[in-house]
Formats: structure tokens, C-alpha cells, sequence
């Protein structure tokens, strides 16, 4: 397994373990002057925040190390994990990068018209969409040749 | 990645203004999208250090009306935290990060040089909508940089300063989801041949590391400003008091702002366990310890945010205790190895280290009043107080500006191809070092004696006066100290000779300084062998370095 993974599998160990002693401790000692919120759980108050933003951040991590695994597995060795590498090794096509693009340019700045016109008012959000809308298809399609034209 | 031959040197650079102008503004370059966060992020530096200094104006003697109201002194402070956070020290990081990461992994650019540029701007957009508020009647937010409900509700702070705040906000912190989720892709993708995790450097380690924060903490505050801005603007009622939502807006900010913390000092622990070790000219001492340490800091620091709720006495005290004096661990540990790396080493006291040293003292006494705080009990008395602002100031100040000033002077040759004058640099060290010691020490004592945060002004029978002049006279030593380091950049722009070599200081590690100063076009025209953590360093010194068989050892052997 790769150590990109191995990382993502001991975060979501400590998560899942974090959310296990938050809730254990929450538990074992209710007085800890909880007040209001939560459920009402095994007669005490229980505050539910910590428990549930462990576990997600378990689950999200788990996530991750699954994909980081599963696509180590399909992938097999690369030369950036193979310790006597040379550099001659990596010769493959790595994809097409844009040399310039104003389409980032413009869907920042009309990006954030829409998102002003949230705190501004409705008129602002019907000059602010559409052009925001264009600048979207613009950065989605600015290398789209048509399918299979590539 | 690995071509050998991607372009000849610095491709011929277009001369009229109109042409420069294009050609940033449609940039998919990591590095000119490097540098326009480091211009605008140090543009907030200065325009969040002027309203420092108007606060500080403020408080110099009781009773001053230098702010003409309480109302605009409340939109200082908030909004003095929100550039130095999110506008200042946040995007700094992705500064540093684009410039150096894809070159010190071998890489010709980051992974998605588009969404890259994307989130650049709206980190540009956004912030200026958050800021915009100073344009309008009412004037900007005013609720505190952490915006705690009910007062940061329409009811008690209306106006659209609040709103543009909040959206604004929510846009710039897309721009750093993006850039968190690029800094990580290229990292596990775009390594050259021989670059494993292990022996990536330091600062790429960290900036790996503090992304993976990024992607954990900013989509919270997203939800939690997005939520924030339908009850401001839409009547929705999710941070309604009435059902929890004070406890609950406090929770999910602090979710965010406590790792954020982290975002901001991991990459700058970065930056200064790359200055160490070639300024000691020794290898990082603990080279796994430290990274060890910087996933454990990362780990442990998403489980400690109620920490900064300790007062509201309503969270399991004993478990963030725990956890935020855990945290003190493996910084120690981080500490001990940057000590260890100049330890028995043939130091040299360039500007680059000196900042470095300064960046050590100050951190170190930050953490040290961390570790009081994380103690309920020293707590409950200190918090809100004057305590806190110093102790957090010695740590993000200690961090992102000693850093920042320590990466700058380092890496000025490889982004300029020129390098910053030392005696300049060493002037501004020093007024800054007094400057800031002298505005923010004196403020602990203030805290003990029982001075509040965010106050406009204070009684002359509260005898916080003298204290008071001392850090204000401080604060001008520190706004004095840019002046120099505006002049250096200045005159080494005007009459700077070209360095020329690939490694200026003599004794470079990673990648970045096995390629020409400035940087080509797509960082390479050909990369070393890497067979360590210090391809550069063993390039250069095959002598000294032991690990690999280079030409030279070669041909002796």
C-alpha cells in the first residue's frame, strides 16, 4: 500500500477512535454542565457535536484512503514511489495545460458579482447570473473539440 | 513531467504594458499565480496594519476619540482580523505553496493550472466584496472577526457592510477549497521519478499536510456562512438562539477557525525547516520525526476547537483540555529538531536565518502562554482579555511574518533572479523584532491586570495607561520597520545585479535550487537524480552527501 493511503487509513483510525472516547467521556461524566441541546440519552443530556464532527471526519477520511488505495491497486508501480528511479523514467504524456485561459479571470469576477448581489439585491444577481453562466460553460468547454475529437 | 527538455530558458517575456497586463490576468503559470498572491496577500498586510496602528492610536491614552466612533472602532478590529487571517496569512500560504511546491517535487506545474487560476480570483473577488462594506454609508462588519450569532444576526449588526462580509467570505474560501484540493493532487501525482513521499521536502510535506486542513475545515465554514447569510438576508432561523444556535454558529466557526490556525502556522514550520539546514549546513535533523510531528499537529489540531469555548460552559471540558495540551507535544518535538538541526552546525547569520531565529523566539513564547490557556482554570480568567491577544499574536505573528520575511529574503533570487540587500534586511529585522516585542509582551501584563479585547477605550483609574503608550509606541517602531524592506525592494528592483547561479546561498537542498534563478517557464531543463531529501544538496556537494554515486565519486572510485 502506498503511504499516501497508509496516511489517510491512520487519520480515519484516530477520527473513529476521537469520536469513541468524545462520546465515552461524554458519557461518563454528563455533569459537565450541559445545559441545553442535544438529545436526552441515558438520562443525561448528551451533546452530540463532538461525536458526529469525529465520525464524519473518519468517514471522510476513509473515503479518501479507499480511493488513494483502490487507485494505487489499478494503477501499479510508478516510478515517483520507486526509490532507484531514474528520471528518464516518468517519459509518459502527462495531459495538455492550458498555456493561458480568460475564462478563470472572468468567472472569479462574475463569480463574485452573484455573490454579491446575495448581499446587494436581486438586481444585481440577474446582470451577475448570465454572465456568470457564460463564464462557466466557457471554463468548461474552452477545450472541448466535440466528443471523440481529440 | 520528466522531459528533459521543455524550454530552452525564461521564454521571451512581452514588452508593452497593455501585453504584461493580459498576460497576468490570463496566467495558468503556478508561479506568476505564486506571485499574485504574494502582491495582493502583502497589499492586506499593509491595508489590515494600518487599521492595527488606528486601533492602537486609539488606545495610546484613555479617552481618545482618534476613531470617530465606537461603531467604526468595532469595524476596525474586525475587520483589522479578518484581512490578517483570511486575506493576509490564509492566501500567503497558497503563495509560497504554488511558487515552490510543483519545483521542489519536480514537477512543471501544479495538476490543475486553470482551477488554480480560478481560485486566485476569487480570492481577489471575494475579498474585495468582503471588504467592500467600507464603501458604503453604513460601513463595514463590525461584529468581530468570528462573528458569534445572535450579534452578527441582522438584528443587532443590519446593514449590507455584514452581508458583503459574510458572501464574501463564502466566495474566497471556495478559492481555497480549489487551491487545497490542487496542492494535494499534485502532490500524490505529479512527483518526478525518484521523488518518493519520503523524501519530499519539508515544506512540500507541510503544505501537503495542511491542505488535506484545508479540505476539512473550509467546507464547514462555507455551510456555516452560507447558513449565516439566508438568516441575515432570507429570515431563516437555523442560528436562532432559540434552538441552540448560538452554541451551534460558535461550533462550526470554531471547527474552521481552530485548524485554521494550523493552515496558517504548518506551512511557514514549512518554509523554516527548509532555512535551517542550509544556513547550519546540516541535513533536517529528525527528517521523520518532523513530518511525523507536522500529521500529528494536523491530526490533533481538529479535535481541540472548543477550546476557544471553554467560558460558554457548555462543552466536555477535560476532553479539549486533553487534546490542546496534547498539541504542545509534537510542536515541542518540532522544536526540538529545528535546534537540533543548528546544533554543532557551521552557522551563518544571513537575513534568511536571522528571520528564522526570530520566527523560533517568537513562536516558542507563544506557545508557551498556549499551553497556560489550554488550561481551563488560567481560562476562565484570561479569556477575552488582553492575555489572548498577545498570546495569539505571538503565534500567527511569530509564524506567518517572521516566515514570510525569512521565505521571501530565501527565495527572492529564485523568484527575481536578484538578490534582496542584506544590510537593508538586517535593519528591518531588527526594527521589527523590537517593534512587535515591544508592542505585544507589555499586553500580557495588561491581560493579567484585567483588560478587556475589543474595547474602544479604557478609564485613566484602570491603570492600563502606561502600558498602554509602551505598545503603541512598539506598534510605531513595528510600522516604521516596513519602510526599509519597501526601499529594499525598490532599489533591488532598480539596481539589483542578476545572480545567476542556481544556488545563490551555497549550500541549497531541494529541487529549486537545481534549476536556473529565476525560475523557466516550466521550472527545468533538467532535473538531478533524486536519491534523497536533498537533490540539490547532492548535486552540488557529492562529496559531502554520501547517498548517491554521482559523475564525480564515480570517476574517483
Amino acid at each position: 500500500m502506498r503511504f499516501n493511503a497508509k496516511l489517510f487509513w491512520f487519520l480515519t483510525a484516530f477520527y473513529l477512535l476521537d469520536a469513541v472516547a468524545y462520546t465515552w467521556w461524554m458519557l461518563a461524566e454528563p455533569y459537565q454542565g450541559i445545559t441545553s441541546g442535544g438529545p436526552a440519552l441515558f438520562g443525561a443530556k448528551f451533546e452530540i457535536i463532538g461525536t458526529a464532527a469525529l465520525a464524519m471526519l473518519g468517514i471522510m477520511s476513509a473515503f479518501l484512503a479507499f480511493y488513494l488505495g483502490k487507485t494505487a491497486r489499478n494503477q501499479g508501480p510508478v516510478p515517483e514511489d520507486n526509490t532507484t528511479a531514474k528520471i528518464s523514467d516518468g517519459e509518459s504524456e502527462i495531459g495538455f495545460f492550458n498555456p493561458w485561459s480568460w475564462w478563470p479571470f472572468f468567472l472569479g469576477l462574475f463569480g463574485s458579482l452573484v455573490f454579491a448581489s446575495l448581499a446587494v439585491g436581486w438586481w444585481l444577481f440577474f446582470i451577475g447570473f448570465p454572465l456568470a453562466f457564460v463564464a462557466l460553460i466557457g471554463f468548461v468547454f474552452e477545450n472541448y473539440r466535440g466528443q471523440h475529437a481529440h | 513531467m520528466a522531459t528533459a527538455t521543455l524550454t530552452p530558458a525564461n521564454p521571451v517575456v512581452p514588452k508593452s504594458k497593455g501585453r504584461i497586463l493580459v498576460d497576468w490576468l490570463t496566467t495558468t503559470d503556478h508561479k506568476k499565480i505564486g506571485y499574485l498572491y504574494l502582491i495582493t496577500s502583502f497589499v492586506y498586510f499593509l491595508i489590515g496594519g494600518v487599521m492595527a496602528l488606528m486601533i492602537r492610536a486609539q488606545l495610546t491614552l484613555p479617552g481618545l476619540e482618534i476613531v470617530a466612533s465606537k461603531e467604526q472602532y468595532n469595524q476596525l478590529f474586525t475587520m483589522h482580523g479578518t484581512i490578517m487571517l483570511l486575506m493576509f496569512a490564509t492566501p500567503l500560504f497558497a503563495a509560497f505553496a504554488n511558487i515552490l511546491m510543483p519545483v521542489q517535487i519536480g514537477a512543471p506545474d501544479v495538476a490543475f493550472p486553470r482551477l488554480n487560476a480560478i481560485a486566485y480570483w476569487f480570492y481577489f473577488f471575494g475579498s474585495f466584496v468582503a471588504v467592500a462594506g467600507f464603501f458604503t454609508p453604513q460601513g463595514a462588519a463590525s461584529f468581530g472577526w468570528f462573528a458569534y450569532v445572535p450579534l452578527s444576526t441582522s438584528t443587532f449588526s443590519p446593514g449590507i457592510g455584514g452581508d458583503l462580509w459574510v458572501f464574501g467570505l463564502a466566495l474566497g474560501g471556495f478559492g481555497t477549497i480549489m487551491g487545497g484540493v490542487n496542492f494535494i493532487t499534485t502532490i500524490l501525482t505529479m512527483r518526478a521519478p525518484g521523488m518518493t513521499m519520503w523524501r519530499m521536502p519539508v515544506f512540500t510535506w507541510n503544505t501537503l499536510v495542511t491542505s488535506i486542513l484545508v479540505i476539512m475545515i473550509f467546507p464547514p465554514l462555507a455551510a456555516a456562512l452560507f447558513a449565516l447569510g439566508a438568516d441575515r438576508k432570507f429570515g431563516s432561523h437555523i442560528f436562532d438562539p432559540a434552538n441552540g444556535g448560538a452554541m451551534l454558529w460558535q461550533h462550526l466557526f470554531w471547527f474552521f477557525g481552530h485548524p485554521e490556525v494550523y493552515v496558517l502556522a504548518l506551512p511557514f514550520f514549512g518554509i523554516i525547516s527548509e532555512i535551517f539546514p542550509v544556513f547550519s549546513r546540516k541535513p533536517i535533523f529528525g527528517y521523520k520525526t518532523l513530518i511525523y510531528a507536522t500529521i500529528a499537529i494536523a491530526a490533533l489540531s481538529m479535535t481541540v476547537w472548543a477550546h476557544h469555548m471553554y467560558v460558554t460552559g457548555q462543552i466536555l471540558l477535560p476532553f479539549f483540555a486533553f487534546t490542546t495540551m496534547l498539541i504542545a507535544v509534537p510542536t515541542g518535538v518540532k522544536v526540538f529538531n529545528w535546534i537540533g538541526t543548528m546544533w554543532r552546525g557551521s552557522i551563518s547569520f544571513e537575513t534568511p536565518m536571522l528571520w528564522t531565529l526570530g520566527f523560533l523566539t517568537t513562536f516558542i513564547f507563544g506557545g508557551l502562554t498556549g499551553v497556560i490557556l489550554s488550561s481551563p482554570t488560567l481560562d476562565f480568567n484570561l479569556s477575552d482579555g488582553y492575555f489572548v491577544v498577545a498570546h495569539f499574536h505571538y503565534v500567527i505573528f511569530g509564524t506567518v511574518v517572521f516566515a514570510m520575511f525569512a521565505g521571501i529574503f530565501f527565495w527572492y533570487p529564485k523568484m527575481t533572479g536578484k538578490m534582496l540587500n542584506e544590510r537593508l534586511g538586517k535593519i528591518q529585522f531588527w526594527m521589527l523584532f523590537v517593534g512587535f516585542h515591544g508592542t505585544f509582551l507589555i499586553q500580557h501584563w495588561l491581560g493579567v491586570m484585567g483588560m478587556p479585547r475589543r474595547y474602544a477605550t479604557y478609564l485613566p483609574e484602570d491603570g492600563f495607561t502606561f502600558m498602554n503608550e509602551v505598545s503603541t509606541a512598539g506598534s510605531v517602531i513595528l510600522a516604521l520597520s516596513f519602510l526599509p524592506f519597501l526601499w529594499n525592494v525598490y532599489i533591488t528592483h532598480r539596481k539589483g545585479v542578476l545572480v545567476k547561479v542556481n544556488d545563490p546561498w551555497g549550500y541549497g537542498r531541494s529541487l529549486e535550487w537545481a534549476t536556473a534563478s529565476p525560475f523557466p517557464r516550466h521550472n527545468f531543463t533538467s532535473i538531478p537524480l533524486i536519491r534523497s531529501e536533498s537533490p540539490a544538496f547532492d548535486l552540488n556537494h557529492p562529496e559531502a552527501s554520501g547517498t548517491v554515486a554521482t559523475k564525480k565519486t564515480v570517476k574517483k572510485g
